[in-house]
């Protein structure tokens, strides 16, 4: 028997791309400021997605990015992360796709873990 | 001595008086004399005479003689003792009259025919009008010998008379019904009694006729005083008329209002005979409206009643009909106007639904579908509602407690009635928004006080449009929204063209305007997905065709898609999914498809040595008939082995879809293969070329089920407070609630979930306080 695919309507769901693969099944972590997770969309917005994009950040915190913006934006935050205090600063886009940055990211995040326990 | 001289004067005085008063100025005792001839005249001219005697014959005095007499006897002052003597004669001579009655009685007793009645009553007449003073001796002596003989009369007259009267003034209804004797073919041969009556005791009406002259019986009615008498009894004579008639000519006669028909026919029939029996001898028509006022109303408020009677024996059957029933709506709302009788409607409404609705055979469907008929329905009998407060109550709190009435109407909404049920709403209803109850507004220039018989709480629900009724059947909206959006998942996922978009687009915009915006920004995302999943298709294909186009979608505003099968799409599946996800990835840098697999669907051409197998089926059969591309044997858990998680029974279904189109076979237990080529009659179904459908329902937990999961985190503290503080309100519970970690529900969303874990049978609710089920 030949088995011919014409047509497959599948359904998939996007995620950010958070270079951390290997947790494919747990539940999203969520913007630090809103509590939101990555792939809702922040107060603000009504459309997640394209729309309420991430940013991330050097310290390789990431939010939404119209949280940060306007975290950034009011006087209290004198430009530094909400997080861990350091300056902020943000990453292009592309770059957080890219291999090196994800690593950088996760021997971070891990490192993070270990000093929250 | 002296007393006795005195009293002998005074004797003599009053004898003198005597004489003189009835002798007058007359020369010698010649006045005497002529008092007395004038005596014996009057007293003969008045004497009763018995007219059953044929020798008695009355006596010829002429009138002028009479009237010299009496004015003779005037002069003497002596009329009063002539009205008496008169007095005791007619009362002497009654005795006459008392035989005849009793041998028309008797006879009555033994006939029980109508007609012999009729005979007394006209043979009394003659005997009253051979009594009464034939000369004109003032009214105040008719008046009186009148007032005596009816004494008499009434005395005498025994009680069956009164049947017989009444027997005999049903038969005065008749002929007026029936005019034409070729309608007495017609005459209804249902239930009347009248009819019935009719059929076996005239046996020729139109002797009946001729025996009975309507106007003579009852001017000889009227000439006894028997219409006093019998007032009542005359009335309800016309009263069971009435009702007879309304009942066979109106039943179930819904379309159009028979008030108006009733009124004429009341005119044309039922008014001659009230001017006959309750104005006789009226000259004009205005005349005849002056008397018939008082009895006319009474006879009107009768036939409101029996209209309003049968309505509401019929109301619930009316709201089945509704809108063909219009009419009778139209007729319930006059007549109650008239006759208080809206309690009895009421209970009588309440009784009708607790026996034929609200019972577990019928359909959550219907039962909304009356519902909204009710609705309608008393809308119109009631305008402010209180009727329809009164008999909702019951559904509502029926409805509540059904599982799947939420569904039911969310359904409605979107139009998803898969049996064409009819819609709730219909097109002229205008979109609104919810309403909310609300404060009243005591300034608002138009504002009425509660209509008397409302009961508490009346204002809380008055006239919305119909979804803001439904919906208010919950506490909170939240519970429709949210199924809302687990519907909209289900068919998004299930439609396949663009027009199956639109068409839920359409249906989410106006279902909007009525649960605001806000509440439908989830399934406003749903439907981005849908167009974004289209156009990023579109432009994965122009960089690389391929057949597969995905629906992607935004997990957190889903409702959760079962994820309990995830399976592992074998073989060229496998290739497809990564080939387009890498593309994805170069148009989307920054995101990743992580796919749903035992979602979608998938259309395949099976090449089979003899034939070829075109279908439509969900992932998880596509899935499997890959695999028996590799091999043409498997068994169930082989097979479930290398897709993942997947319910047996879930595999065995996919299976035997295969199964019913002809491609597998089980062999042994849990074994299948696949069949190569056709077999004959065993499977004759396969029907090669025409694509097949195996398409349900995409695998959506549905809102209920999520409910239960979540307040299963709750559980234990909700347990707990109410095992330890015992009973208590929603927003105590909620305020409870907020001390435990990780609480974040709204009011709402935790009355939602104490709902349903009263419909599971954990809680039950009593006044608004909620307590454990033990």
């Amino acid at each position: 028997m030949k088995v011919t695919v014409k047509q497959w309507h599948p359904v998939a769901q996007w995620r950010w791309d958070m270079g951390d693969d290997h947790t494919p099944d747990e539940e999203g972590d969520v913007c630090g400021i809103c509590r939101v997770p990555y792939e809702g969309c922040c107060p603000a917005c009504k459309m997640p997605g394209d729309d309420c994009p991430l940013m991330w950040g050097q310290c390789t915190h990431v939010f939404h990015m119209h949280c940060v913006l306007k975290w950034t934006n009011t006087a209290a935050s004198k430009g530094l992360c909400p997080m861990d205090r350091r300056p902020w600063s943000a990453v292009p886009c592309l770059l957080s796709s890219s291999v090196a940055f994800a690593e950088h990211r996760s021997f971070l995040v891990t490192a993070d873990r270990k000093v929250a326990r | 001595m002296a007393a006795s001289a005195a009293l002998r004067a005074q004797v003599a005085a009053k004898w003198q008086e005597s004489f003189n008063r009835l002798n007058r100025t007359e020369p010698g005792i010649s006045g005497l004399t002529n008092y007395s001839h004038a005596w014996n005249l009057a007293r003969e001219a008045l004497r009763p005479m018995d007219i059953s005697d044929p020798k008695a014959k009355p006596p010829g005095f002429s009138l002028e003689q009479v009237r010299h007499a009496c004015e003779v006897l005037n002069k003497c002052r002596r009329l009063p003792i002539l009205l008496e003597v008169f007095t005791a004669d007619v009362k002497e001579s009654f005795v006459w009259i008392n035989r005849e009655i009793d041998a028309y009685m008797a006879q009555y007793q033994e006939t029980n025919d109508p007609v012999v009645v009729s005979q007394l009553v006209l043979r009394l007449r003659q005997w009253y009008l051979a009594w009464k003073p034939k000369y004109p001796l003032g009214s105040h002596l008719t008046a009186s010998y009148t007032l005596n003989f009816q004494t008499h009369l009434f005395a005498h007259l025994p009680p069956e008379f009164a049947a017989g009267f009444k027997a005999l003034c049903d038969l005065t209804l008749i002929p007026s019904e029936s005019i034409l004797p070729a309608q007495h073919a017609f005459l209804p041969s249902t239930s009347s009694p009248l009819a019935t009556a009719m059929s076996t005791d005239m046996s020729s009406p139109s002797q009946l006729q001729t025996q009975i002259h309507t106007p003579t019986l009852f001017s000889a009615f009227d000439t006894l005083g028997l219409i006093d008498r019998y007032d009542s009894l005359l009335a309800s004579v016309g009263y069971t008329f009435i009702s007879a008639h309304i009942s066979s000519t109106c039943a179930r006669q819904w379309t159009k209002p028979v008030l108006p028909e009733l009124r004429k026919w009341m005119t044309d029939v039922i008014v001659p005979w009230l001017v006959v029996g309750y104005a006789p001898g009226c000259k004009s028509a205005e005349e005849a409206r002056g008397m018939l006022q008082g009895v006319g109303s009474r006879f009107d408020f009768w036939v409101n009643k029996c209209v309003c009677d049968l309505r509401t024996e019929e109301i619930f059957d009316i709201i089945i009909d509704y809108p063909e029933s219009a009419g009778a709506l139209e007729d319930l709302k006059e007549c109650l106007q008239r006759v208080d009788q809206r309690a009895a409607l009421v209970s009588a409404l309440r009784k009708a639904q607790r026996k034929r609705l609200l019972h577990p055979a019928a359909e959550t469907k219907v039962i909304l579908s009356q519902y909204v008929a009710t609705i309608r329905c008393l809308r119109i009998v009631d305008p402010p509602g209180v009727l329809l407060y009164k008999v909702a109550d019951p559904i509502r709190r029926y409805l509540r407690d059904r599982p799947d009435t939420i569904r039911a109407i969310v359904a409605n909404l979107v139009g998803d009635d898969d049996d064409g049920g009819e819609a709730l709403l219909d097109d002229s209803e205008p979109v609104q928004p919810l309403q909310t109850a609300e404060v009243e507004d005591y300034t608002e220039p138009n504002w009425e006080p509660e209509p008397i018989d409302a009961g508490r709480d009346f204002r809380l629900n008055k006239p919305s449009d119909i979804i803001s009724t439904l919906v208010s059947i919950y506490d909170s909206k939240d519970l429709f929204v949210k199924e809302l959006q687990v519907m909209l998942a289900q068919r998004l996922l299930g439609v396949r063209d663009e027009e199956g978009v639109e068409r839920e687009r359409r249906n989410i915009e106006i279902l909007k305007i009525r649960f605001g915006e806000a509440a439908l920004q989830v399934c406003e995302v749903m439907l981005r997905d849908m167009t974004d999943s289209k156009r990023i298709d579109q432009h994965v294909q122009t960089q690389k065709p391929s057949i597969v186009h995905p629906t992607i979608i935004s997990k957190q505003f889903w409702p959760s898609l079962d994820s309990s099968t995830d399976i592992v799409m074998p073989g060229q599946f496998q290739t497809l999914q990564e080939a387009y996800a890498k593309e994805f990835m170069t148009f989307k840098p920054d995101k990743r498809l992580k796919w749903l697999p035992h979602l979608g669907t998938v259309d395949l051409e099976l090449e089979l040595a003899d034939r070829v197998v075109v279908a439509t089926v969900p992932a998880l059969e596509a899935a499997f008939i890959e695999l028996f591309s590799e091999s043409a044997r498997w068994t169930v858990d082989d097979l479930r082995a290398r897709v993942g998680a997947v319910e047996r029974p879930a595999a065995l279904k996919a299976l035997l879809t295969w199964v019913d189109l002809g491609v597998l076979k089980e062999e042994n237990e849990g074994e299948f293969i696949l069949l190569e080529t056709a077999e004959e009659g065993g499977h004759a179904r396969s029907r090669p070329t025409a694509p097949v459908m195996a398409m349900e329902e995409p695998p959506i937990v549905s809102s209920q089920e999520q409910e239960m999961a979540q307040i299963q985190v709750y559980w234990k503290f909700i347990e707990g407070m109410l095992t330890n503080l015992g009973p208590m309100s929603l927003d105590r519970v909620h305020g409870m609630l907020k001390l435990a970690p990780d609480y974040d529900r709204t009011m709402d969303q935790l009355a939602g979930l104490l709902e349903a874990a009263r419909r599971e049978g954990m809680l039950v609710v009593r006044d608004g306080l909620w307590r454990l089920n033990k």
